[in-house]
């Protein structure tokens, strides 16, 4: 494994990110190092980051971009040796969004990040075998975290009645 | 201590296949409407008084802060950020402004950083009360909630003389500085409520033989390589031996010139995680004491004459800020394309990995007596969790 010493180490682990996988990784600022891979080689760059020392996955988060036909997947790592925080990111088709889990690599702490965006996404992780919902109960409408989920108009027909005197305002 | 009926070992990871159940097995619903809960329920299933296996049932305080910060903008997301954590309202605030500003590039001023961090500290002390408070209500003893929440209101009382707000601080702590600056006499009446207390800390330590080192030792045993796959992170990853703190490792607002100690624990018992609250709480006393001796004079906002804030855009960009809240690390992904509001924010909360997969984790094997230390010992915060 090739060591990384404390100086300008930002800059040593892009490089070596660069090298190895062949990807854009930019330093941002101290301490945050930003990188995007394709999807399939996500689990193999968190499993090389791992080895590296980044134990903490501190969170997954998706971005929806409708216009491209795209999500976003963001992964942060956080290295407790390394003191850096590595932002992986990688892109899923909109109309089937399939990621391989990273819960070979991070277990339990991917787990509930994976079934949360799952829920609040409708992102399916290959390998998750618990995709229970967290957060709502009897849901059945689309996944509400989506841009083109227009939560207004759901509350409006879900919750107000357009024929009550009081609740009209909320239809004007 | 083995269990009566079949002689096994409660820690062990013994549990017996369903087909060999007695009919003594059944499940038991620990909130989300217990007093003793808060608004978060755990799902277990025990055999007579040991726990086979818990599930968390979180949800109840869902209200989906990240979607609602989309469609705002940030001096109206700061109020918002209040609500995520009810605890340590302030803290957050101060999540949300570090992105805002980290986006926008404004240079918050010296003395805005000062009371930034002298707020996040006295967020923390009543934070670690109120969970002293609520670890005592959940051993029976009513005594040291009635001292922690009592001592606790002095803290509510400063709050409400700088931000206005007792518990909510309605966005104090907001994009490029703090809302207003400290109000006359601020010093003299914080250091005299640091040394009330400190009479409460010393008194909270006279109990600790009674009756807290007998329910919390050796409860809810989390090793570290353990605390380190379930995500734990602050307080209940120090106490399994881990020195780290976002404040040192990666430090934000004026920490890095600030002089503190991170306490660790080894055990990684209930115990050891009030331990480290003590410790902690010292800790942030002497911080406060610090960043008033050498409070700056200046402006408290930049830019101090704002446009109208509908009008303010934040350039495109995204940023990843982590802080040490009382509970752990509290993190805000935020995405701007250059709108006014962001557009997406994703907050990452200790509670969500402390309350579902390390409380489930420890749960597991503990006796039902146990389960609110071990419940209460997290720290918890569904407000966080649900968002």
């Amino acid at each position: 494994m090739a060591e990384i010493s404390q100086q300008s180490k930002e800059d040593k682990l892009a490089q070596l990110l660069r090298a190895v996988f062949e990807i854009e990784a930019t330093v941002q600022r101290d301490r945050r190092v930003w990188t995007t891979v394709p999807k399939n080689e996500l689990v193999s760059l968190c499993r090389f980051a791992r080895g590296l020392g980044f134990d903490h996955l501190s969170a997954i988060s998706v971005t929806d971009w409708p216009k491209d036909g795209t999500f976003e997947l963001t992964y942060h790592l956080w290295s407790y040796s390394l003191k850096i925080l590595l932002t992986v990111k990688t892109k899923t088709k909109r109309a089937d969004p399939q990621m391989d889990s990273a819960m070979p690599i991070f277990h339990e702490n991917a787990q509930i990040h994976e079934r949360e965006l799952h829920e609040l996404f409708g992102v399916k992780f290959r390998g998750n075998p618990d995709v229970a919902p967290l957060f709502l109960e009897d849901w059945h409408g689309p996944p509400p975290f989506r841009k083109d989920f227009n939560w207004r108009d759901y509350v409006r027909q879900r919750c107000y009645d357009k024929s009550e005197e009081r609740e009209k305002p909320y239809w004007q | 201590m083995t269990n009566q009926r079949n002689g096994k070992s409660p820690t062990g990871n013994d549990q017996r296949p369903p087909d060999t159940d007695d009919g003594t097995e059944y499940d038991f619903y620990f909130g989300p409407a217990h007093s003793g809960s808060g608004n978060f329920g755990v799902k277990l299933r025990l055999d007579g008084e040991r726990v086979l296996s818990a599930r968390a049932d979180p949800g109840y305080l869902h209200r989906g802060f990240e979607k609602l910060m989309e469609y705002r903008i940030p001096i109206q997301n700061a109020v918002l950020s209040d609500r995520l954590c009810v605890l340590e309202p302030l803290n957050w605030n101060l999540v949300h402004a570090e992105a805002v500003d980290e986006l926008t590039g404004i240079e918050v001023p010296e003395r805005a950083r000062y009371i930034r961090v002298l707020m996040a500290e006295l967020s923390r002390l009543q934070s670690h009360m109120i969970w002293y408070g609520v670890m005592s209500l959940a051993l029976g003893f009513d005594t040291g909630f009635r001292l922690a929440f009592g001592h606790r209101d002095y803290i509510l009382d400063i709050f409400e003389l700088i931000t206005g707000g007792r518990v909510y601080p309605a966005g104090y702590i907001c994009d490029g500085g703090v809302r207003r600056d400290l109000p006359e006499g601020y010093g003299k009446r914080i250091r005299e409520l640091l040394d009330k207390i400190k009479e409460f800390m010393d008194q909270m330590k006279s109990f600790d033989n009674l009756f807290f080192a007998k329910r919390t030792k050796g409860v809810g045993v989390l090793n570290l390589e353990d605390a380190i796959r379930l995500g734990a992170t602050g307080p209940v990853l120090r106490a399994s031996g881990m020195k780290t703190d976002v404040r040192k490792d990666d430090p934000y607002e004026i920490y890095s010139g600030l002089d503190f100690d991170v306490p660790t624990g080894k055990e990684g018992d209930a115990n050891a995680r009030c331990t480290i609250r003590d410790l902690e709480m010292e800790q942030s006393i002497k911080i406060i004491r610090q960043v008033l001796d050498r409070m700056p004079e200046g402006k408290t906002r930049n830019p101090s004459k704002l446009k109208r804030p509908s009008r303010i855009k934040i350039p495109e960009g995204e940023v990843y800020v982590r802080n040490e809240v009382a509970r752990g690390e509290a993190c805000i992904y935020m995405r701007s394309v250059g709108e006014t509001g962001p557009y997406r924010v994703k907050v990452r909360g200790p509670d969500f990995l402390h309350m579902i997969p390390v409380l489930e984790h420890l749960l597991k094997g503990c006796e039902l007596a146990d389960v609110p230390a071990i419940y209460w010992s997290l720290n918890i915060c569904p407000a966080d969790m649900d968002r």
